[in-house]
Parts: structure tokens; C-alpha cells; sequence
């Protein structure tokens, strides 16, 4: 019987299991071993040419205006977490029609990036886009949102907030299920009033849930790609939205240098790296750890 | 004091209620303005204040737009893809999730380890190598790339289906192994159907993340006869940016987003439980 189990164990994995190493594993090391050559992917050639792939970007005046933008696409994290927490909040004490309300935040973030981004160019047109057209009725000449090298990283970062409000909400709402009713009943009975309850129970007890909520923000917030490749045909004028996925994915599907965009993905994979285990060191400081 | 209570509590309501609404408008403007858009006469696109209901409703260019751009072919490949990688992916995380969960076998926990390690993988560092394999075997431009790798199963549905399957008495199990049942027909007549709600939830997000997918059909397809949906409303869009034709680029990014939609609201109530009970805390 043991035998069996064994047996039927791993045969049960293997498929995920040849997966894994399939497509993670060896492309990783893959990747690894590309970023020391000066692979192009045409002439089949590749010689180790040790680090000079990272000396090259490092270098290189793109790479450094796409790390700048890809900072930027930071910028949307507080904003879904605080409308998030706000719409979760509301969910949870039972405003009437939350039902409904749930189903019509998570229409953006249900949609395709690729309709949704159709819309937005639609919307924020300069000539005739419903936003600078409302503008132009109390007398402000909207900006070019999508032209101009300032304001294109503007939409974008308006519209990554504007979809992942809904999905933080549901992970917020879980989060404010798992906070016990009995700190509430005793803080009224000490005649807390509701802002105080808000700050001193609901806000520390969500503080797992926006962990977590700033772990995968962060790591998707950096990898910020179709967004740009969409919006804009080149990166945007003067590069103004390229971020350092599409500086990666330019070179090696752009100009075939794939023996530098494989350095630079693992250059920037080690850096999310090291993002993450600081964000991790840093938690201890404010996460609510439980009793 | 009581009522005073009452009053705030209300005052509160009338607040939280209208600042949802305030919300939920943002949210769902832009989509009926899409569909508004769709039904218009081109010259009526750029009235302002917008038309919502447009005069005459133009029905014309849901039926124009299948002979404007290979709308139907992109739309089959988008099927074909996710329906293999919903179902048969579904079938092999499920296999795994329950082999983690419930049975012994070696190093279980080491592999387990490793396969949550590879999410954390940034998608660039994958996409180059895995370009360069695909081209080795003759992948490219066929919807292989996006099918494979997904019929083999789903790391994170695992995740969170062993985690749901490890609050599941494992006294169900042993009956059944007392009474001669295989590991297969447990996994098959006992856990599966334990696990539907959790399943459903895993299937919703799956089909999403498949059909939804751009990235992938960007870097492994080129020609439009192995376009998905989503890579036909690109280059649709693109095309058409500066002419007139955005009744026609709206009707087809409706189209796209339909079944979404549609499968959503049925299912939410599993997708959005899905989140509650997978909890947080790890």
C-alpha cells in the first residue's frame, strides 16, 4: 500500500513537476549563462564575453531613463490600497447594494489590458477625448495625455490604480473577515468612537492583508510592461514610458541583442530580489503579528 | 444617545453609500461609453456632450466587423487555447494539488518548496529562453507556447487547492482505503467533488489570465492566422488610431471582453469566497 502511495504521489506531481523544469528551470539557467555571451540569436554564434553585457547597460542612458519610470509605476500602489480599503470597508458594514457595487469594481480588472487600454487612448485623446472635452467646459485646456513625455506616465499610473481597486478590495474584505467582532464589542463598551476603532483595531489587524498587498504590488508594479507597449509605439517620446521590461524586451526582440537583454533581466530579476527581502525586513517594524 | 448613535450610523451609510456609487461610476462609465460608441454612427463619435443613447442605434457593425479584421480566427485560436488549458490544466493541478495535501510520497516538501519558489521568477528573465527553445523546436508561430506549458498545470491554482484540500478530513480517506478504493478513485469520487468551490473560483481566474493574455501571443505568434483575440483588437486599434473607424475598434473590444464578463458574473460568488477562505496569513 505505502508503495502504491509513492507511487501514485509522484505520478500525480510529474506533470507539474516537468513544467517547472521545463519552462522555469532551465530557462533560468538559460538566461543565466546567455547574459555572459554576446549571443544575437541569428548567426547561432555566442562567445563568453564575461561581463560586459552588464558594463553595457549599465552605461547606457535608456536604461537608466527606464529605471527612473519604472519607480514611477509605483506610485498607483497607495492609491488602490486606499480606495480599496475604503470600498472593502464599506462592503463589510453592509452599505445597501454591495453586491452590486463588488460585481462593477471588478469590471476593469476582469477586462483585457488590451480593451482596456483602446478605451483609454479613446478617453484621453487630446483633440476629442471625453476627459480633455469635459475639461474644456470650465475652461482648462487639458494636457496631451498620451503625447506628452510627463503626462503619458500620468495615464498610465490613473489607469493601473483605476484597475486594481476591485482585486485589493476582496483581499482586504478577507482580511477584515478574519478580525474577531469581541475587540469591537470591548471598545465600545470603553466608548471608543467609530475613527478610533477604525485606527486603533480595523487599520493594525488589515496590516497582514496589505503586506501582502505591497509584496505582489511592488514585484507586478516593476514588471510594469504591456501597459507601455500598448500606449505607445516606441517607449514614448524621449522613451518618457518605457520601463525596464520594455528596455528588455526592445533588446532582444527589437534589435536581436539577446546576450544583453538576458543579462539585463537578470540583472533586474536580482533586483526585485532584493526589493522583496527588504520589504520583508522592513515588515517587522509595522505588521500586526498577531496576539 | 441612542439616538444620536442611529443618527451617525445613518449619516455613515448615506456617506459610504454615495462614495460607492461616486466609485462605481468610474468603473462602469468607460465600458457603457464603449458600448454607446459601438452602436454610433461614425460622425456622431465626437459629439459633445456624448450621445448615450445614440440616434439611430447602429447594429451594422456587429455584423460588419467579422469582415474588417480576421475577428472569427482570432477568436477560435482564444478558444482552443483556453478551453485546452482550462479543462486539462485543471485536471493536472488538481492531481498535484491532492497528491501534496493528502499523500505521502519522498521529498514532497522539497518539491513543493521549489515549485513556490518558481513564482517568484520575474516573467522577463523567462520569456528570452523560452523564445529560443520554441524557435529550436519549431514552436514559433503556432499556438503551441500557449497551450503546453498550461495543460501541464498551474503553480499557484495548486497553492491554493492544497491549502483548501489540507482542511479536508483525511478520516475520509482512510475509510475509503479500508474499503479497497485506488488513490485515483479517491481523488476522483471524494476530493474532487469536495473541492468544487474552490475549483470553480481556480477556474475563473485561469480563464481570465488565458484568455486575457497578451503577452504570451505577442512573442510567440506573428501571423494573423495564429492570432488570439486580444493580439487582433491590438493591431485592430493600432491601425485605426487616427482614423474614424471607432465604432468598429469598440464593437470588436466588446466582443473580447464578453465572455469574461459573462462567466464572472455567473461564478463571482465562488471567485470572490475564494479570496475569503484562502486567507492571508498563509
Amino acid at each position: 500500500m505505502r508503495r502504491h502511495e509513492t507511487a501514485w504521489g509522484l505520478a500525480f506531481v510529474t506533470p507539474i513537476a516537468l513544467q517547472v523544469i521545463l519552462f522555469c528551470i532551465v530557462p533560468v539557467g538559460i538566461a543565466i549563462y546567455a547574459g555572459f555571451t554576446n549571443w544575437n540569436g541569428l548567426s547561432g554564434r555566442q562567445d563568453f564575453i564575461g561581463l560586459e553585457n552588464f558594463a553595457t547597460f549599465l552605461t547606457d542612458k535608456y536604461f537608466w531613463i527606464a529605471s527612473g519610470n519604472t519607480l514611477v509605476m509605483l506610485v498607483p500602489i497607495p492609491f488602490y490600497l486606499f480606495f480599496g480599503i475604503l470600498l472593502a470597508v464599506g462592503v463589510h458594514r453592509g452599505t445597501p447594494g454591495s453586491g452590486v457595487f463588488r460585481i462593477l469594481f471588478f469590471l476593469p480588472y476582469i477586462s483585457s489590458i488590451v480593451a482596456l487600454v483602446v478605451l483609454w487612448k479613446w478617453i484621453f485623446n487630446y483633440q476629442y477625448g471625453l476627459v480633455n472635452q469635459g475639461l474644456a467646459l470650465i475652461g482648462i485646456q487639458g494636457p496631451d495625455w498620451l503625447g506628452d513625455p510627463a503626462w503619458i506616465k500620468t495615464t498610465i499610473v490613473l489607469m493601473i490604480a483605476w484597475k486594481l481597486i476591485g482585486i485589493t478590495s476582496i483581499y482586504v474584505l478577507a482580511g477584515l473577515n478574519n478580525i474577531s467582532e469581541t475587540y469591537y464589542e470591548a471598545a465600545r463598551i470603553d466608548g471608543a468612537s467609530a475613527a478610533r476603532q477604525f485606527f486603533q483595531i480595523t487599520l493594525p489587524m488589515l496590516t497582514p492583508a496589505i503586506f501582502f498587498l505591497t509584496i505582489i504590488g511592488v514585484i507586478g508594479s516593476l514588471q510594469t510592461f504591456v501597459e507601455v507597449q500598448l500606449f505607445t509605439a516606441d517607449g514614448g517620446r524621449d522613451y518618457s514610458a518605457a520601463t525596464i521590461t520594455y528596455y528588455i524586451w526592445q533588446k532582444a526582440f527589437g534589435s536581436n541583442e539577446l546576450g544583453l537583454a538576458s543579462a539585463t533581466a537578470v540583472f533586474f530579476a536580482l533586483v526585485i530580489l532584493g526589493v522583496t527581502l527588504i520589504q520583508f525586513r522592513l515588515s517587522r517594524r509595522w505588521v500586526f503579528e498577531g496576539e | 444617545m441612542a439616538r444620536t448613535n442611529t443618527t451617525v450610523r445613518r449619516t455613515g451609510t448615506v456617506i459610504a453609500f454615495t462614495l460607492m456609487l461616486l466609485g462605481a461610476l468610474t468603473m462602469v462609465l468607460p465600458f457603457l461609453w464603449m458600448l454607446s460608441t459601438s452602436l454610433k454612427e461614425s460622425k456622431l463619435v465626437f459629439d459633445y456632450p456624448p450621445q448615450w443613447i445614440p440616434n439611430p442605434v447602429e447594429w451594422e457593425h456587429y455584423i460588419e466587423v467579422w469582415h474588417v479584421v480576421p475577428l472569427a480566427t482570432g477568436l477560435l485560436n482564444s478558444l482552443i487555447v483556453t478551453a485546452l488549458v482550462v479543462v486539462v490544466g485543471t485536471l493536472s493541478s488538481t492531481m498535484a494539488a491532492f497528491a501534496f495535501a493528502k499523500l505521502e510520497f519522498p521529498h514532497k516538501g522539497a518539491i513543493f518548496a521549489v515549485l513556490l519558489a518558481t513564482l517568484m521568477v520575474p516573467i522577463v528573465v523567462l520569456i528570452i529562453p523560452q523564445f529560443l527553445i520554441y524557435a529550436q523546436i519549431g514552436w514559433i508561430d503556432t499556438l503551441l507556447p500557449l497551450i503546453v506549458p498550461g495543460l501541464l498545470g498551474n503553480v499557484t491554482m495548486i497553492f491554493f487547492l492544497r491549502q483548501y484540500m489540507l482542511g479536508l478530513s483525511t478520516e475520509l480517506l482512510e475509510a475509503a482505503k479500508l474499503e479497497g478504493a485506488g488513490f485515483f478513485r479517491i481523488y476522483w469520487s471524494i476530493f474532487l467533488p469536495l473541492c468544487k468551490p474552490a475549483i470553480a473560483a481556480n477556474v475563473i481566474i485561469v480563464f481570465m489570465a488565458t484568455w486575457n493574455d497578451y503577452l504570451g501571443p505577442l512573442i510567440f505568434t506573428n501571423s494573423p492566422q495564429n492570432s488570439t483575440v486580444q493580439l487582433v483588437i491590438a493591431s485592430f486599434s493600432a491601425f485605426h488610431a487616427e482614423q474614424t473607424d471607432y465604432p468598429m475598434v469598440m464593437t470588436a473590444s466588446i466582443i473580447a471582453v464578453l465572455p469574461v464578463i459573462i462567466l464572472f458574473t455567473i461564478a463571482q460568488k465562488y471567485f470572490v469566497n475564494s479570496f475569503a477562505f484562502s486567507g492571508i496569513k498563509g
